[in-house]
C-alpha cells in the first residue's frame, strides 16, 4: 500500500446554494465511508494566510495570492496500492467536478 | 463507522443561512452585506467538511453558530488592524461577549426584521428588492433566485450586485424604522411579501418545488411582522390570505404537472390546519379603522376556503367582495373576475356577453385568459365549434407552458365533440 495526497484546488463549493452544500453532504459521508480505513485524514485550508517566496521577498500576508482555479482548497490523505487506484478514489469522489484533484504519492513510503 | 447514523433537518443550511447572515449584517453594517455573505458561505462548507469527515454534531445548529462566531471575531481583529490605518472602526464589538448577544433567539428574530427593512430600500425596484429578500434572507443560490424569478444567473447575479452597492452608497443604518416612518415603511413591506408570494403562486411555469417554496418563504417573512407588529391589521389580512392560498397550493396541479380548474379541484387535498390558521389571522384584521384590499382578498379566499364545494359557493358574497376590490384596487383582472362569477349568478350566457364587452378593454386585449375562459363557457353551451376558435385564438396570446398542455387538451375535447370535417 502506498500513501497519496489528494490536492483539492479551486473554489467550487463558494458558488453553490445552501441546499446545494446541504444536498452533498450525504454523498461526501458515503465516499468517505466507502473507503473505510483507506481514508486516512484530510482537512480544509482557510483562502487567507502567507506567502513567502524568498528570504529577500517582503512577506505576502491575508491572501489568495492565486487565481482562484489554483488556490488549494484541502487535501485528503488516502492509501491504495498503486496510482491507478488512487486516481479511481479520486474519479469517484463528489468534489470531482467543484475541484480539480491532483493525485500525488507521498515520496517515502513508510517503514512497516 | 456508521455514516448514516445522524440526519439533519431538511434545509437545516438554508434557514441557519438566513439566521447567521442576518445577524452578520448587524455586526458588521449593512454596507458590508458580501463580507457577511461570504463569512456564512465559509461556515456552512466548514460544517460540510467537518461533517462528512467525521461525526454530524448533536447540535448542529450550535455548532454552526459557533462558527460563525469564530470567524465574525477574527474578520473583525483583522479588519481592525487594517483599518486602523485608515482610522476607521467597522465595529465596536470585539469581544466574545459582545458577539454573544447578538446570536440570541431574539437577537436573530430582530436582526432579521432589520434585514427585511434593509431589502425593501425605497432606492430598490421591486424585483429587486424580492431577490434580495430571497438571497438574504431565505438562503437561496443565485441560481434559485434566478430560477424562482424566471431570469438567467448572470442576469440575476448583477441585479444582486448592483442591489448591495445601492444599499452600500446609501449607507442605510440597519435598523428598524420608528413612528411615522414605520407605518410607511410597513406598507412597503407588505407590498413586497405580497409580491413574492405572487411571484410563487401566480407563475405557472418553472418548478411547482420551488413555487411553493416562495409562497412558504413569504410566509414565514409575513409571520415575523405580525408576531412583532400583532395590532397591524393589514399585516393580519396579508397573512391570512397567504395561508388560504397556500392551503389549495397542491390541489392546483395534478400528478403530471397539469393545472386542474378551480371548480374540478379535489377539496379534500386542501389543507386545513393552514385554512384554520388563517382564519385566526383573519379575525385579527378586522378593526375599525377600515379596510385594505389584502382584507377584501383575504376575505374571498376564505369564502372559497369554507365552502364544503365549488357548487355550495356563495357567489353572491364573492361578486359583491370583488365589487369592493375593485374600488380599493382597480384592476382589469378584477373585471374578468366579475364577468366570470356572473356566470354563477346569471347563467354562461350573460356572463359571455360580459367576456365579450370586456375584449374591447384595452389593458385586457392581449389576455390569454380572456379567450381562455370564453373557449371552456362555449364549451359549457356546447358550442364547440366557437369554443375552438376562441381557445385556438389564447395559444397565440402567450401562455405558459403548463397553460398551453391545458388549452390543448380543451381544444382535444372540441374536436373530439365535432363532427369530422
Amino acid at each position: 500500500m502506498q500513501e497519496f495526497l489528494l490536492i483539492l484546488k479551486g473554489d467550487g463549493m463558494n458558488h453553490l446554494s445552501p441546499n446545494e452544500l446541504q444536498g452533498i453532504l450525504e454523498d461526501y459521508k458515503s465516499w468517505v465511508g466507502e473507503l473505510g480505513e483507506d481514508y486516512l485524514g484530510g482537512q480544509r485550508l482557510e483562502e487567507n494566510g502567507a506567502l513567502l517566496r524568498s528570504k529577500n521577498d517582503a512577506i505576502l500576508t491575508d491572501g489568495p495570492f492565486l487565481e482562484s482555479k489554483e488556490i488549494i482548497a484541502g487535501f485528503f490523505l488516502i492509501q491504495a496500492k498503486n496510482q491507478k487506484e488512487a486516481n479511481a478514489i479520486a474519479l469517484s469522489s463528489p468534489h470531482l467536478g467543484l475541484y480539480s484533484i491532483e493525485v500525488r504519492p507521498i515520496a517515502f513510503p513508510k517503514m512497516s | 463507522m456508521d455514516f448514516r447514523s445522524k440526519q439533519i433537518v431538511e434545509r437545516l443550511f438554508r434557514t441557519e443561512y438566513g439566521k447567521l447572515l442576518a445577524t452578520l449584517t448587524k455586526l458588521f453594517g449593512p454596507s458590508h452585506i458580501q463580507l457577511a455573505e461570504d463569512m456564512v458561505q465559509e461556515t456552512l462548507i466548514s460544517a460540510l467538511s467537518s461533517w462528512s469527515t467525521g461525526e454530524i454534531p448533536a447540535n448542529p445548529t450550535g455548532w454552526l453558530v459557533q462558527v460563525a462566531k469564530r470567524k465574525a471575531l477574527n474578520e473583525i481583529k483583522r479588519k481592525h488592524m487594517m483599518l486602523r490605518h485608515h482610522h476607521i472602526h467597522i465595529s465596536s464589538h470585539n469581544s466574545v461577549e459582545d458577539i454573544d448577544a447578538f446570536f440570541l433567539d431574539d437577537e436573530i428574530k430582530d436582526s432579521q426584521l432589520r434585514m427585511i427593512f434593509t431589502c425593501c430600500h425605497p432606492a430598490l425596484d421591486k424585483k429587486s428588492q424580492i431577490a434580495l429578500i430571497l438571497k438574504t434572507l431565505c438562503g437561496f443560490g443565485v441560481k434559485e433566485v434566478a430560477k424562482a424569478l424566471l431570469s438567467t444567473e448572470s442576469t440575476m447575479n448583477k441585479r444582486l450586485y448592483r442591489a448591495k452597492e445601492k444599499i452600500r452608497k446609501a449607507e442605510t443604518p440597519f435598523i428598524i424604522p420608528q413612528g411615522n416612518e414605520l407605518m410607511e415603511k410597513l406598507d412597503t413591506v407588505g407590498l413586497s411579501l405580497y409580491l413574492l408570494f405572487n411571484e410563487g403562486y401566480n407563475a405557472t411555469d418553472g418548478e411547482s418545488v420551488i413555487k411553493k417554496e416562495l409562497c412558504l418563504e413569504a410566509i414565514r417573512l409575513a409571520k415575523l411582522l405580525v408576531d412583532r407588529y400583532q395590532d397591524d391589521h393589514k399585516l393580519n389580512a396579508l397573512l391570512a390570505l397567504m395561508c388560504f392560498h397556500t392551503a389549495r397550493f397542491d390541489a392546483r396541479i395534478d400528478d403530471k404537472g397539469t393545472i386542474i380548474l378551480f371548480e374540478d379541484q379535489d377539496r379534500s387535498l386542501w389543507n386545513k390546519d393552514l385554512i384554520h390558521i388563517g382564519m385566526g389571522y383573519l379575525k385579527k384584521s378586522l378593526h375599525d379603522t377600515g379596510i385594505s384590499a389584502y382584507h377584501v382578498e383575504a376575505r374571498i379566499a376564505a369564502e372559497h376556503c369554507l365552502s364544503s364545494s365549488f357548487k355550495e359557493t356563495d357567489w353572491q358574497v364573492i361578486h359583491d367582495h370583488y365589487l369592493l376590490l375593485q374600488k380599493l384596487k382597480p384592476n382589469p383582472i378584477i373585471q374578468l373576475n366579475l364577468a366570470i362569477i356572473q356566470s354563477k349568478l346569471q347563467g354562461v350566457k350573460k356572463s359571455l356577453s360580459l367576456l365579450e364587452n370586456i375584449t374591447k378593454n384595452d389593458d385586457l386585449k392581449g389576455y390569454y385568459l380572456l379567450p381562455v375562459t370564453q373557449g371552456v363557457f362555449h364549451m359549457k353551451l356546447q358550442d364547440y365549434r366557437k369554443a375552438r376558435v376562441f381557445l385556438e385564438k389564447s395559444l397565440t396570446m402567450g401562455p405558459s407552458r403548463k397553460e398551453i398542455a391545458f388549452i390543448q387538451d380543451k381544444i382535444k375535447e372540441c374536436k373530439k365533440m365535432l363532427p369530422k370535417d
